[in-house]
């Protein structure tokens, strides 16, 4: 077990750094800069400009500034933001809470929705609610989600003026329900897809698991069907569903970014978005390194639950 | 060259028609085929057809409701009619994901090959950086590339190329891997032939069926991403349409025209289900395991 | 600290009549209504919720700033002077503005003399004086401090403390707009921030500490900004409790919140021009029209040979459909200029001639000129093609439109437009400052404050793609103007100098550097009781008044 963690972690550290150079690299080739936003200051002069550029070090060479942020980053110092003189870390912190809400709320959403239609599209094979959500998954997978976002808000908010059109909460009510109110459509539309891919993933878990000898068994023994699908099918597929969480992340991550865009939800995808458009090189590589981090964490936490679990899985 | 090659054409045939037969047995595939071929044809011949050029501004038409006039669909904020440029967008839509696929599949089939068929430190390194390329949302790698380049069709497409081919050498890899002990395999390397010829003409010919699945499925995707990045802002730029960015600036006018946002959405919401259903069912016609969902 | 309620009173009043003399000019509709009918209340109640497209995440005042953060500043800090909403200059924390009549400034514009006010306190009890005046100058031309703007400063010398409420420095040359300058440089608190080891990363820079109406109170990155009032402020007000900044960067959800009333006030972006009608219409909302300082104009490079020829420079002046632009496109809302000065400034020159539409005559000039339509129809002469690039940032859509719309009408005449529009970092980049466009689609605000000075944009040496220092990036170069910028900028006499300035912008109009388009309306939105609300297009922030706001 030791060596298995050993091995992943350096395994892991080797990753960062291709990402870290990747990212670095294509951040870079980005013409303009964090002065750009300046440029049509009246008051500032090229002068001005020069200056600050140099007072922030940007007139280095690229591998001196990308060295420079390496070493820091390795001492646990993720640098400063341009834009608001944060540490990096700091300028995260306070934009993750809403990310994970909202990705914590679809995934909800999608595993409770996802495991009921999988599992009962299963155990009603070739009904007609089988047939309409593999269908409806195909569909569900294919829509754009700033597009099902956009109709969503045209219809909720705009047209019915049921559901609030963007941000977390209303000023002035910081309760749960306001919260929560305006938290249904942007968490209602990140969960589609991840619908459709667990419906479609508990509905293939449930039909091998039905196949399987000892539900045979246990059918045959007169248990209630409800009672073993639930038992067995559900037991056995819960590892395997560890992991698609774990191979979610990235996914979510990407959707949470478009989600948060039409929603002004105040999360990661939105930070991102800011401070790529203002050239906040720290803040965007910081983000790049931070979703790294938690893909590379989900999917090694998914691994080794199941090994943990499943003692037949030899850490190899 | 050997008996083996010779023989290859009949078992072809055979694997061809029983694919057929199962793919046409499958009535989404066969609707997501028929989808894309109408669409196809609609946005090469489509343009010529209507009464309007998808460039052609006029002011006093904008924000025509769909069905006013010959604007079958309506028309955007500067008058020009969607149809038109919903076609026009189509054609570059489609070619990006297109072109986008086929870059992607042949840097993923030729990482894959390489990687499955060397082993060692060639498939440490190559798997190690489709790792890295994977364990960042691609999205956040897209964007960033597109603010770094000058956002041309060709420039989008490379880049989703680039963002992309990571699934397609992983399918390519496992299977390459698990093919290259099999007996013919064995059989080519005791005669003598080359690594190329073995890792090419042998064992990528037996890959082809979730290579095709995957290729599928990446036009899909690309269309999506292409999509994506263009609402966004960072894409293929006015006044070239492509779907994505006609939605781009659609929010802004979702009260007052939300056809502005609904038609291209669909567009490309039945473009990609279309893909998927085919992809679906090359899937099922050629027996691939069901790994990539 | 008991104010003295009739110095209170007349000093409302006075501030009373200013807002309706510049609401009266900017906002018919708002003659109507008795502006300030009701009275403030005696202690500081209720809130307002200031709506923003862009989020305001700069803190220290003397810091590089973008225009959404001056919002923050003019709430917390004071400068020496404030600009209010007729573009006169008023005390803030001096006691009087100072003049060549009044002695505040010599003869020959190079003695300088402030007198402060003594009752002035920072948030953390202590006493404002010379001394915090005199750290603020030296700090923002200290090499190591990473400051916003440098210029007019870099000319002061000898700064002296004459005693706790008087600083008198000298000009290493006669600069009039310094003046204008100071109402946007904010004084900082020397006792904390001299103590800082680094004042580029001072803690203040996060939780800043200022004299002004508002004190800082909560900030959530991301999402919002609340300021609490100051009830020591010196000052007229403040009547409202708190004073909060809501970031909501898209302009459709910005809109529905004001329809909501989930915000009281639309800041920076405003309301899109095409919601105008929409906004109009809903109840209990005040939706103001307020010119902008900025002009919008298609900017060329002159240093591209199509461009010098002046004839191109005219014919595509005549190419383009403005009033189609301003009335169709922009919804009747902005005004068509000929010239960089706002129509609101007292340097306006109302008198240059008219822009016509008019292909033909477009077309003749071409043919006069020698550009001969080539086979593709291109127009061309001795090897120069009628082709160029127009870039703007992606994202602008109204902007997108216009391209797209003059792109058409070019055409017509033989002239081929192509749109390449890059993201904001990319656009404003080297590609804008070191002048490597063809031509760019470009809002600009050339003044600041409101001084006339505009050396910056159309002095020979201000072409950085030349060596030069400054933001000509037209490069536009004309012995002529520089000799009238020069004059302009030692000259202090109000009257003397708008004679130097019409000049100035006769002769651009003559040469068309750039193709004016039209200068900015910006709409306004508030909830119908917020009392106290001024415009002012001199300062670039909507709360720059926020102390003189209540609910009525």
């Amino acid at each position: 077990m030791a060596a298995f963690l050993l091995r992943r972690l350096l395994q892991s550290i080797v990753l960062l750094g291709i990402v870290s150079i990747i990212g670095f690299t294509v951040l870079n080739l980005i013409p303009g800069g964090p002065l750009a936003q300046y440029a049509l200051d009246p008051g500032m002069t090229e002068a001005d400009r020069l200056r600050i550029a140099s007072q922030m070090g940007l007139d280095r060479p690229l591998y001196v500034q990308y060295l420079e942020w390496a070493s820091r980053m390795l001492q646990g110092d993720w640098g400063t933001s341009y834009r608001d003189g944060n540490a990096v870390l700091t300028v995260i912190a306070r934009h993750v809470p809403a990310t994970l809400l909202l990705m914590g709320s679809s995934t909800v959403i999608a595993v409770g929705v996802g495991t009921w239609i999988g599992i009962r599209g299963a155990t009603h094979r070739n009904s007609a609610l089988d047939y309409m959500s593999t269908v409806g998954a195909m569909i569900a997978l294919s829509i754009p989600t700033f597009w099902f976002g956009l109709i969503g808000i045209y219809v909720f908010s705009l047209r019915l003026g049921w559901l609030p059109s963007g941000n977390m909460y209303t000023i002035g009510d910081g309760s749960v329900l306001n919260m929560l109110h305006h938290l249904i459509m942007p968490s209602v539309v990140l969960a589609l897809v991840h619908i459709a891919i667990w419906s479609r993933f508990m509905r293939s878990a449930t039909l091998d698991a039905i196949s399987q000898e000892f539900v045979k068994t246990a059918r045959a023994k007169g248990v209630p069907e409800r009672r073993v699908v639930m038992k067995h099918v559900v037991g056995n597929a819960l590892l395997p569903m560890i992991s698609l969480a774990g191979v979610q992340v990235p996914s979510l991550l990407t959707g949470a970014l478009v989600t948060e865009t039409v929603f002004s939800w105040p999360g990661m995808g939105r930070l991102f978005l800011d401070s790529l458009s203002y050239s906040d090189y720290p803040v965007v590589m910081g983000l790049l390194m931070f979703s790294a981090i938690l893909t590379i964490v989900a999917n090694f936490i998914a691994d080794v639950t199941v090994a943990l679990v499943d003692p037949r899985i030899r850490l190899a | 060259m050997t008996a083996m090659t010779a023989s290859l054409p009949p078992q072809t045939r055979w694997w061809q028609s029983r694919v057929v037969r199962r793919f046409t047995r499958n009535w989404l595939a066969l609707l997501g085929l028929a989808m894309i071929t109408l669409l196809t044809l609609a946005c090469i011949f489509g343009p010529a057809l209507l009464p309007y050029d998808s460039l052609y501004v006029d002011l006093r038409a904008r924000f025509s409701a769909p069905l006013t006039g010959d604007h079958y669909l309506g028309t955007d904020p500067l008058g020009r009619d969607i149809a038109a440029r919903l076609l026009m967008a189509g054609r570059i839509s489609l070619m990006v994901g297109f072109f986008a696929m086929l870059l992607a599949t042949l840097l993923g089939t030729l990482v894959g090959v390489i990687a499955g068929y060397s082993g060692g430190w060639v498939n440490a390194v190559l798997m190690r950086t489709v790792d890295g390329f994977l364990s960042f949302p691609t999205i956040f790698l897209l964007l960033a590339l597109a603010v770094a380049l000058q956002p041309t069709p060709v420039m989008i497409t490379l880049i989703i190329a680039l963002t992309g081919w990571m699934e397609v050498a992983r399918i390519v890899e496992a299977e390459v891997r698990s093919l290259k002990e099999r007996e013919f395999v064995m059989a080519g390397r005791m005669l003598g032939l080359s690594r190329t010829h073995i890792m090419f003409r042998e064992i990528l010919p037996n890959a082809m069926g979730p290579i095709i699945v995957a290729a599928t499925l990446t036009v899909a995707r690309a269309i999506l991403l292409e999509a994506y990045v263009s609402f966004l802002g960072f894409g293929i730029q006015p006044p070239l349409p492509s779907w994505g960015n006609m939605l781009n600036g659609a929010q802004q006018y979702l009260g007052t025209a939300p056809w502005l946002a609904i038609i291209p959405g669909a567009a490309i919401t039945i473009a990609v289900t279309s893909f998927n259903f085919i992809g679906d069912g090359l899937r099922d016609a050629l027996d691939v395991r069901n790994d990539t969902l | 600290m008991t104010k003295d309620l009739k110095t209170q009173l007349s000093r409302r009043h006075a501030l009373g009549m200013m807002g309706a003399g510049a609401a009266a000019l900017f906002t018919p509709n708002l003659l109507g209504r008795p502006a300030f009918a009701q009275t403030p209340p005696d202690s500081p109640t209720g809130r307002v919720i200031v709506g923003l497209s862009q989020e305001p995440t700069v803190f220290n005042p003397l810091m590089p700033k973008i225009e959404v953060d001056d919002n923050v500043h003019f709430s917390i800090f004071d400068a020496l002077f404030r600009i209010d909403a007729t573009g006169e200059i008023v005390p803030n924390l001096a006691t009087e503005v100072p003049t060549l009549e009044n002695g505040g400034i010599s003869e020959d514009g190079l003695e300088w003399r402030v007198r402060l006010r003594e009752d002035v306190k920072w948030h953390d009890g202590e006493p404002f004086t010379a001394e915090d005046v005199k750290f603020t100058l030296e700090l923002i031309v200290d090499p190591d401090f990473r400051a916003w703007r440098t210029s007019g400063h870099d000319l002061v010398r000898d700064i002296t403390v004459v005693s706790p409420t008087e600083i008198s420095w000298r000009m290493e040359e006669a600069f009039a707009p310094y003046l204008s300058f100071l109402t946007e440089t904010f004084i900082v608190p020397e006792h904390i921030l001299a103590a800082a080891e680094n004042p580029n990363e001072a803690p203040f820079n996060q939780k800043p500490i200022g004299t002004g109406a508002f004190k800082w109170g909560e900030r959530t990155a991301g999402d919002n900004l609340t300021l609490v009032a100051n009830p020591d402020y010196h000052g007229d007000g403040p009547y409202i409790e708190e004073l909060i900044f809501r970031y909501i960067p898209d302009m459709t959800v910005l809109f529905t919140q004001f329809q909501s009333g989930s915000i009281d006030v639309v800041g920076r972006s405003y309301i899109t021009q095409d919601n105008y009608e929409a906004a109009q219409a809903l109840p209990d909302r005040q939706v103001d029209l307020v010119p902008a300082p900025s002009v919008e104009s298609i900017y060329l490079n002159l240093e591209r040979p199509q461009f010098q020829d002046p004839a191109v420079r005219q014919a595509l002046y005549h190419a383009l459909d403005r009033a189609s632009i301003i009335d169709v496109l922009y919804y009747g809302l902005p005004k068509a200029t000929e010239t960089f000065m706002p129509p609101q400034s007292m340097y306006y020159h109302d008198g240059l001639p008219s822009q016509e539409f008019n292909l033909d005559r477009a077309r003749e000039i071409l043919d006069e000129a020698g550009w001969m339509p080539g086979s593709d129809g291109v127009r061309e002469k001795d090897g120069v093609r009628l082709e160029f690039t127009n870039s703007t940032t992606t994202g602008a859509h109204l902007r997108e439109q216009t391209q797209q719309f003059v792109q058409q009408t070019f055409a017509e005449i033989g002239v081929r437009m192509n749109i390449e529009n890059m993201p904001a970092a990319v656009m404003w980049g080297d590609h804008w400052v070191l002048s490597q466009f063809d031509t760019v689609m470009v809002g600009i605000t050339y003044l600041i404050a409101a001084d006339p000075d505009v050396t910056n944009r159309f002095h020979t040496d201000a072409i950085a793609a030349q060596g030069g220092n400054g933001s000509n990036t037209g490069q536009y170069s004309n012995p002529e103007v520089d000799a009238l910028l020069e004059k302009g900028a030692r000259t202090f006499d109000p009257e003397e100098r708008k004679a130097i300035y019409r000049e100035a912008q006769e002769i651009i109009r003559g040469e068309l550097p750039f193709l004016p388009l039209f200068s900015y309306t910006q709409v306004y939105g508030r909830k119908a009781g917020l009392e106290g609300f001024v415009p002012n297009t001199n300062t670039r922030s909507e709360t720059w008044n926020a102390a003189s706001w209540y609910w009525s």
